[in-house]
Order: structure tokens, then C-alpha cells, then sequence
């Protein structure tokens, strides 16, 4: 009685196999034909971190478009594939492994986070897919391996640079810092803000945390005043930034200002801080600002495909990275990533929208020049504005 | 000084933890459910008010309270009718699921309506914030008035439950049901104004959060929820004056511990004071003993 | 069937061992006969999740006891082993092993206070300690923070995954046959007429506890070591109720019933992956839908083997109360 019920198991067990082989193996496996190019965009298109996949998703299906228009490369059309993993580890893994193994990806553009390229980086560089994050900033991405590029302007340039204006320029020593503590962005982030601040001659009075999801902050921002600071420098997201400010006014502390990394950008900010975060700082390697020539082409071109909507930081590095992929894939005269992977790790000077790239020996890109932006009331209507150009190198 | 302040910014806090406790409170005592939505149904009333104000255009803070409560009031008698009626009869770990279930549905149909993302709440059309200033010490008048209202809100409850023949019913058949049932109450409407309460309170509780965070957003219920759930715990479940303490310790404790330079483990708190209440008195500071009956 | 089994202990020994590694090789196998690892990553998957949610169906289905926090001990095996690993070199099967025991521990030390208290107390601590194992993994140095631990030796497998998942179903099978499992049925039935009948009830939900827990810490190791990369957010309050949501769909209690349930939706977000968006608003509405409907699942109640012997066909199937 008791074996029969596990050979009963057992076979509902094959049979359940069964089906899955049988369902998953009819769907599309006849793509391996010669004449289109497959890129595959990794990335979130609902859930917390769309805003980030859909604007990378944009921008790379314009640099298709272009290059598909113009002939594609080798002969070849390009085409997206797209799949949308909503911020899910175990998602990511497998949309990767189905990229590799049913859609013969040859290079992934994805994922904007950190946290997602590293789950999904180590798959590319097992079955040798180049995979170009359009957004991770954090350490440790491109160690992972020799496929593993990314095209985004880096935490460890950007925020030394960023504190050097805060600390030298504007005088502001004593420097708050805070952290959200459950957000790895912000985490690795500040890390670098604090070396920053200590290399460039400033000092932390406070260090504080905070998590992502969180409201209430007068409690930490009564502590804050407590240390009378400079300056507030917060590593994390727009939406936490933009209360903490709210509440660091209510409280009567009316000139302090908030520094930030890029999560600070986004119309969140100014929506839910008001007022409260005019003059705030923050960084990016991108902005239609004094653009340069193909910046400028870009923001035109994106303008009229969109309704007017201005290009974000993720559509210029998504655009970035496609063509990146192009523009090596010509210099190798192949479309096979082993091939193509050695020239994308040439790329010198490469002038992006997002800016110039260079990857190093280790191939960490360099970006310059340095953005520093800032909130701005134009006419009761607040924006970010460019506030300071910083080369780097 | 710093404390004092900190102590104020506890109790602003703790206020709207225990206008959602009670909620919790009154639901256990009657039907012996953690009615797992309840945090839902605060999140939802917050949205409510934040309707009323930016759609309908009304900006009057009381209205938009009391808006907020009639929605949440109709919510969580619907909940009530839907996903826990039905289940009376069945075990315990049955209608906990169903809770859970409506809880999960709530929050993520919230998410499908208005995205996931963190939404500003007028604060301005509805209140002029001022700040009083004294020895170093900042107080708004906002978190008076949270705290006011909110007063005022649970006080007129525990006089409702205590000198009105509705609450005399409610507190009979939080007694024993089957008897209350025999001394001619009506056990069903009694359960139904039982939700409608809790959830209004907590619909309350949800436009004070909006106006004092001065934003909300679709998942703002779950961690509320759960906060207010061991402050109801704390104060010992059942217990009306239980409750409001709980919510008023559990956020002065908060906050203590984050002037404590222990902001890391902040969310800890309330659960790690949930466990030890628990295990050294389970019936929480307040609480009667309930038995367990064969 | 029954005298294919022998009766010596050691020869019994002997023998399961043999047919297991015989079980390994086949599906290795199998593993080069499928040679797509798009679907053997699914697959894999599935094992683990059907590990998962048998530990949580020993607990919540069967003995009776809501975990709302099946996710943290998935944690806690997931970075037990991952540190193991990678810090201490490890062999893989050592930090799996370390892995559940580690759970297992930690799950008797908070489940011996906990497990006193009744129903829903119980189901709101468990959710509590959760949190508790998720703001500390995120506070603390060891574990490196939200930042995670990326670079996980990737030694999960197809083969291995189903080697265990087998190897647990087994466990369960004969856990449910034995005279502890119909003691957990009966504290979950009745608690206080378990305890009447002479059952020492504390003792039994703790080591079904202990179990459960250990199986989630089994689960959480394997995973780390598909995915190669963890933190604290992948183990939040919504994978418990994934986890609760595979037990439910399948049959409170059903061992059967629970593999599907874990097959089921471990396979649904890539079928459905257009529906993404409207998942937890399906999950919360079946939570409600299942319990209201059908309290045991889609299989409770009905006889594998009546489905599959078609001489008996649809007659005798009828609707057991909370068992399989």
C-alpha cells in the first residue's frame, strides 16, 4: 500500500514533466535563423523598478530602428527581445537562461540595477553572451567576467567628484549622511560618499538609516539638527529623498541642502519634496543641457517619437549601449560575441548621447564629462538644471 | 530637550498606530479573526481622502475624514459579507487565509489603479502648518491636531461600546456569541457595525498618516498594519484603552530607539515587542483571559 | 511490491542507497536527454519549490500551524550555505546539509516559545520573526547587507534538485504514515483532544517545526546556489505567501497535492508572463476563492489512484475534510 502510493507519486511526478517538456518545448524553437541579429533586454516593465527597465527599453528600440533603417549591420536586421522579469531574482535568472538557450541572444542589454546584473551576468559569461548593463553603477559587475560591460557613469568617479564641489566649492564640511539601509543602490553608495567626503576634507557628523518604503523621518531628522550639519548628503531614491526634505524643513532647518547620487532623479523629487528641494545636488552623466551635437540629434529625435517627453538618463544609456554593440560588431566585421566582445573592450572615445566612453584595461567604463544637477523653480514650475560641468581625467 | 522633542514625534506617531489597532481590537474581540485586510483598509481610506480632496475638490479636512470613513466603513462591511461570512463555520486556519487573500488582493488592486509608486497627499489644501516654537522645541500644529482628533475618536468609541445598547451587544456577544444569540441579538448586524467601526477608524487613521507623512502609497498598509496588530497585541487584543496605549508606546518606542542609534533594526522593534509580550503575558497588558473551549 | 522490499535494516539500507544513486544518474540522464536549459532551469526550480513547500505543508497543512514566515528560513539555509561555500570552502552537500540544520535550529529555538501559542497568534509571530531575520540579514556586516552575496558557486542542478526534492517527498510520505504524522494530523484537528488522548502536543509541533524548517533552510541553500546571488529582499513577506499560495492551490495537507501546487506556479509567471501584472491580484483573490470553495485545494479529496485506475473511475471520490 505504502510503495504503491509512491509509485503513484512518482508517476504524477513524470506526468507533470511531462507536460512542462512537451508545453515549453513547442513554443517558438525554429529562431536560430541566420538573417536577424537577436538582443535581448533584461529589465523590469511593471513593478517597483519599471521606470528604469521601460526608459532602457525605449532608448534601445530607437538605436534599433536607426540601425535597421540604415541597413542594418552586415547585412543583418536587428531585433529586441523583450521580457519583463518585475524586479524578481529568480526571474532574471530565467529570462537570462532563455535569452542564451531559446533566443540565441547574441549580446543583453540589462539590467539597469546592479542587483540584477549580477544574477544574471554569471549566465551570459558561462555561454560567452556579451551583456552591457545600461544603468548598474554599484562594485563589482564587471569582474564577473570578460562579456560583462556596462555604460554608465560610475558611483566612484562621480561622487568624489560631486563632494569635491560640495566640500571645496561651497564650504559645506559637516555633512549628514544618510543611508536606506534595506536598498543596496544606496548602500554601496554611500560608502563611496563617505570616502569621498574624508578624502576631500570633509567630516561626518551623523550617520543615519533609513529603508525604502519608509515615511515617518522626523524622528531621524530631529537627530540630524541635533548635529547641526552642513549639509544633508542622502545615498538613496527620489521618493525617501523628497520626504526627508519635507520633513527636514518642517522642522526648521531652512537652508540646508540635500546631495544625492542619480536615484535622486526623478519628477518624484520635486513632487512629493516641493519647495523643500530647490537648490538640492545631485549627479549624472547625462543631460539635455548644453548638449553636444548627437545629444542634441538624440533629444530631437526622441522628442518626436515620444509626445515631446524629454530623454531620461536610462534611454540615452540603452541607445548607448546598442549602439556600442553595433559599432564593435562592425570593427570585429562579425556578429559572434567571442568575436565582438575584444573590440567592444577597445571602445576609446566613443562619442554616446550619454556622453563619451572609454572602457579601461578592466573594462569599467570612463564617462565624462560629470553632471552636477540641480532642482530649479522655473516660474512655480520646478525642474532639474544644470548647475556645474565637470570633466573628468 | 532632543527627548522631549523625540517624545513628540512618538506620539504623533503612535496616535494614527493606535486608531489602526483599534480596528484590530474590536474585530478580534467579536469574531476571534486577525482581520489581516484591516491594513488594507487603512491604506484604502487614505487614498479615499486623497480622492475627495484632489477629484472631488473638496478641501476641508473634516469632510475629507469622514468621507474617508463612510468608503472604508462600506469596504470592510463588503470584506466582511465576501471573504469571512462565508467561512464562519469552517477552521480557524481557513478564514486566516482568507484574510490574507483579501489582504493581498487589496493591496496589489491598489497598485493596478494608481502604480506603485509613492503619491503626494495635499497637504497644503487642507491644513496650514504652523510651527510652535518654544525652549528649542518644534511643534506643528498639525501634530496637535493628529493627536487631538484622534482622541476624540477613540473617546467617543469607548463611550459607544460602553453606554449605548449597540455596544452593550457588541460586548455580549464578544462575551459569548452563542449566548448572545439566545438573549436576542443579531449576531450578523452586530459583526457588520463591529467592521464598519474598526474599518472607519482606521479610514481616519489612514487621511492623519497622509496628511502628517504628507504622502501614501498602496503598500503603506501592510507594515502599518502589522505595527498597529502588535500594539493591539501589546495593549492585550479586546481591549479598547489597551489598544490606544499600545499604538502610543509602540511609536514612542520607535522612535526612542532610533534617537537610541538603532534606526538599522527600526522595523524590528515592534515585532521583537510583539514576541516578548506574547511570551510573557500573552494576554497582553489589558487583556482578559479568554479560554479555550473544547 | 511489498516483498521487492527487504526486511534486514542494513540490506534496506543498502539497498534505498542504491536505488537513490541509480535515481541520480537517471536524472542526469534525463538532464542530457532534455539538453535545454532554459527548461531544465524551470525544472529546477520546481524541485526546489516543491522542497519548500512540502516544509511548509508539514507545518501549515498538516500539523495544522499557519507559517507566515516559511520565507525566513529559506534565509537562512540560503545564506548559511552560500557562507559556507564560499567563505569556509565547503563541499556543496555539507552546506546544504549545514544549511537545514541551521534552520532546523533556529526553528526549535524561536518555534519552542512560539509554538505555545494558538492559532492566530502563532500565524502573526511567525510573520513577525520574518521581518525580525530580514531587517537583521540587512543590518548586519557577516551578511553584507542589502548589497547582497553575489558569486555563489552555481552547483544546483537539475539532477541534484530533483535527487533531493525525491528524496523529501519520500521523507513526507512516510513522515504522513508514521505514528508522529497522525499525531500532527491530530493536533491540527484538535488540540485539545490530541492532548486528551495522551499526545504530547508541544513536543510534536516542535519537531514538526524543526522539520518543516529544516526542509525551508534545504530550499533556501539550493536556490542560493542556482541563482548565485541573495539578499535580504528576495525573502520577504511575499515569498512566504508565494510559498503559502503553492500548499493552498494544491490541497492543505495533500503531499500530492502540494507538488502540484508548487509545479503549478512555479511554471505559471513563464507561461502567463503577459498576466505579470495582475499576479498577487490572482493569488489574493484564489487565497479567498480556495478557502471559501474548495478549503482542500484542487486535489483534496480526490484519490490519485482512483484517477489513474480507470476500473474504479469517478466513484468514490468524496470530500475528506483537510486530508489527503
Amino acid at each position: 500500500m505504502k510503495s504503491k502510493k509512491i509509485v503513484m507519486m512518482m508517476l504524477a511526478l513524470v506526468l507533470v514533466l511531462a507536460t512542462v517538456l512537451t508545453g515549453c518545448g513547442s513554443s517558438n524553437t525554429s529562431s536560430t535563423s541566420g538573417d536577424v541579429i537577436k538582443i535581448g533586454f533584461l529589465g523590469a516593465k511593471t513593478g517597483g523598478h519599471a521606470i528604469f527597465g521601460l526608459g532602457t527599453l525605449t532608448g534601445m528600440k530607437m538605436a534599433v530602428e536607426e540601425v535597421n533603417a540604415a541597413g542594418g549591420i552586415l547585412g543583418k536586421q536587428i531585433e529586441i527581445v523583450e521580457e519583463d522579469h518585475g524586479s524578481k531574482q529568480e526571474e532574471m535568472a530565467t529570462i537570462t537562461q532563455k535569452f542564451v538557450e531559446r533566443d540565441k541572444v547574441v549580446a543583453i542589454v540589462g539590467d539597469p540595477t546592479t542587483g540584477g546584473t549580477k544574477t544574471a551576468a554569471p549566465i551570459a559569461q558561462d555561454n560567452k553572451v556579451v551583456l552591457i548593463s545600461a544603468g548598474s553603477t554599484g562594485p563589482g559587475v564587471v569582474e564577473i567576467g570578460e562579456y560583462i560591460f556596462r555604460d554608465t557613469l560610475l558611483d566612484s568617479v562621480a561622487a568624489p567628484a560631486t563632494m569635491d564641489y560640495v566640500v571645496n566649492e561651497k564650504g559645506w564640511k559637516n555633512v549628514a549622511l544618510i543611508t536606506s539601509i534595506n536598498n543596496d543602490y544606496s548602500v554601496g553608495l554611500s560608502g563611496i560618499f563617505k570616502q569621498a567626503t574624508l578624502d576631500k576634507g570633509g567630516k561626518i557628523v551623523i550617520e543615519e538609516n533609513i529603508q525604502d518604503g519608509d515615511t515617518d523621518f522626523s524622528a531621524i531628522v530631529t537627530k540630524i539638527k541635533g548635529t547641526n550639519p552642513d549639509v544633508i548628503v542622502f545615498s538613496g531614491y527620489y521618493t525617501e529623498a523628497g520626504l526627508i526634505m519635507k520633513e527636514v524643513r518642517r522642522q526648521g532647518m531652512n537652508d540646508i541642502v540635500m546631495v544625492g547620487g542619480d536615484g535622486l532623479q526623478g519628477e518624484d523629487f520635486y513632487k512629493l519634496g516641493e519647495e523643500a528641494v530647490i537648490g538640492s545636488i545631485s549627479y549624472a552623466g547625462f543631460s539635455p543641457e548644453q548638449p553636444t551635437a548627437v545629444t542634441e540629434a538624440f533629444i530631437k529625435k526622441f522628442q518626436e517619437k515620444n509626445d515631446n517627453a524629454m530623454p531620461d538618463l536610462f534611454s540615452a544609456q540603452g541607445y548607448d549601449a546598442v549602439m556600442l554593440i553595433v559599432e564593435a560588431m562592425k570593427k570585429a566585421n562579425s556578429v559572434d560575441p567571442v568575436e565582438f566582445h575584444k573590440t567592444l573592450a577597445e571602445t576609446s572615445n566613443y562619442e554616446g548621447v550619454s556622453g563619451n566612453i572609454t572602457f579601461q584595461a578592466n573594462r569599467e567604463p570612463l564617462k565624462s564629462p560629470v553632471y552636477l544637477l540641480t532642482v530649479k523653480d522655473a516660474g512655480g514650475k520646478l525642474d532639474f538644471g544644470l548647475l556645474k560641468k565637470v570633466p573628468v581625467k | 530637550m532632543e527627548l522631549i522633542q523625540q517624545l513628540i514625534n512618538g506620539i504623533t506617531l503612535g496616535s494614527t498606530y493606535a486608531l489602526i489597532a483599534l480596528g484590530y481590537t474590536m474585530v478580534y474581540g467579536i469574531v476571534l479573526l486577525i482581520n489581516f485586510a484591516h491594513g488594507e483598509i487603512f491604506m484604502f481610506g487614505a487614498f479615499a481622502g486623497l480622492f475627495i480632496v484632489t477629484v472631488l475638490g473638496i478641501s476641508n479636512l473634516y469632510l475629507a475624514i469622514l468621507g474617508a470613513m463612510v468608503f472604508s466603513m462600506g469596504l470592510g462591511v463588503l470584506i466582511e459579507f465576501i471573504a469571512y461570512r462565508p467561512l464562519r463555520g469552517s477552521t480557524r486556519l481557513s478564514a486566516l487565509i482568507s484574510a490574507i487573500g483579501v489582504s493581498i488582493f487589496l493591496g496589489s488592486l491598489m497598485v493596478l489603479i494608481r502604480g506603485a509608486n509613492v503619491t503626494s497627499f495635499p497637504r497644503k489644501e487642507l491644513f496650514t502648518m504652523k510651527n510652535i516654537e518654544f525652549y528649542g522645541l518644534s511643534i506643528s500644529n498639525l501634530q496637535i491636531a493628529i493627536i487631538l482628533i484622534s482622541a476624540i475618536l477613540m473617546i467617543s468609541l469607548q463611550l459607544f461600546v460602553n453606554y449605548t445598547k449597540i455596544g452593550r451587544a457588541m460586548r455580549a456577544t464578544s462575551m459569548d456569541g452563542d449566548a448572545s444569540i439566545l438573549m436576542g441579538v443579531n449576531q450578523n448586524s452586530i459583526i457588520s457595525i463591529t467592521f464598519a467601526i474598526g474599518s472607519g477608524l482606521a479610514a481616519a487613521g489612514g487621511v492623519l498618516w497622509g496628511l502628517n507623512f504628507s504622502s501614501i502609497h498602496p503598500y503603506m498598509g501592510l507594515m502599518a498594519g502589522l505595527k498597529a496588530f502588535a500594539a493591539a497585541v501589546l495593549g492585550g487584543i479586546g481591549s479598547i484603552p489597551g489598544a490606544m496605549f499600545g499604538g502610543v508606546f509602540l511609536g514612542v518606542a520607535e522612535t526612542l530607539g532610533i534617537a537610541a542609534d538603532l534606526s538599522k533594526y527600526k522595523d524590528a522593534f515592534a515585532f521583537a515587542i510583539l514576541i516578548i509580550v506574547l511570551l510573557i503575558r500573552p494576554t497582553g497588558l489589558f487583556g482578559r483571559k479568554i479560554s479555550k473551549k473544547v | 511490491m511489498k516483498n521487492l522490499i527487504p526486511e534486514n535494516y542494513a540490506v534496506r539500507f543498502i539497498f534505498f542507497l542504491l536505488s537513490f544513486v541509480a535515481l541520480y544518474y537517471f536524472l542526469k540522464g534525463l538532464a542530457f536527454a532534455i539538453n535545454d536549459n532554459y527548461i531544465l532551469t524551470i525544472l529546477t526550480y520546481m524541485a526546489i519549490n516543491t522542497i519548500l513547500a512540502l516544509g511548509l505543508n508539514l507545518i501549515t497543512g498538516i500539523t495544522g500551524q499557519l507559517n507566515l514566515g516559511h520565507a525566513a528560513f529559506m534565509s537562512i539555509g540560503a545564506y548559511t550555505g552560500a557562507l559556507l561555500t564560499m567563505k569556509m570552502n565547503m563541499p556543496f552537500g555539507i552546506s546544504i546539509l549545514a544549511a537545514g540544520i541551521m534552520a532546523a535550529l533556529i526553528g526549535v529555538l524561536i518555534g519552542y516559545p512560539i509554538l505555545r501559542l494558538t492559532g492566530d497568534y502563532f500565524a502573526i509571530t511567525t510573520l513577525g520573526f520574518a521581518e525580525i531575520v530580514r531587517v537583521l540579514f540587512n543590518g548586519m556586516e557577516f551578511t553584507n547587507g542589502a548589497i547582497g552575496i553575489s558569486g555563489i558557486p552555481r552547483h544546483t542542478n537539475f539532477s541534484i534538485a530533483w535527487s533531493i526534492a525525491v528524496l523529501v517527498i519520500i521523507l513526507m510520505v512516510w513522515l504522513n504514515n508514521s505514528r508522529n504524522g497522525r499525531s500532527y494530523m491530530a493536533i491540527r484537528d484538535n488540540e485539545i483532544a490530541a492532548e486528551s488522548m495522551g499526545i504530547n502536543t508541544s513536543l510534536f509541533k516542535i519537531q514538526s517545526f524543526a522539520v518543516g524548517s529544516f526542509m525551508g533552510g534545504v530550499g533556501g541553500a539550493l536556490l542560493a546556489h542556482q541563482i548565485s546571488f541573495i539578499k535580504p529582499d528576495m525573502f520577504g513577506f511575499m515569498k512566504s505567501i508565494e510559498l503559502l499560495m503553492m500548499v493552498v492551490m494544491g490541497g492543505l495537507g495533500s503531499i500530492p497535492g502540494t507538488i502540484l501546487g508548487a509545479s503549478l506556479l512555479t511554471m505559471a509567471p513563464e507561461a502567463l508572463r503577459v498576466f505579470a501584472d495582475y499576479k498577487y491580484l490572482i493569488y489574493g483573490s484564489l487565497l479567498v476563492v480556495m478557502m471559501i470553495f474548495r478549503p482542500n485545494g484542487i486535489l483534496g479529496g480526490v484519490n490519485l489512484r482512483q484517477l489513474l485506475d480507470f476500473s474504479v473511475k469517478k466513484k468514490n471520490i468524496e470530500r475528506k475534510n483537510l486530508s489527503n
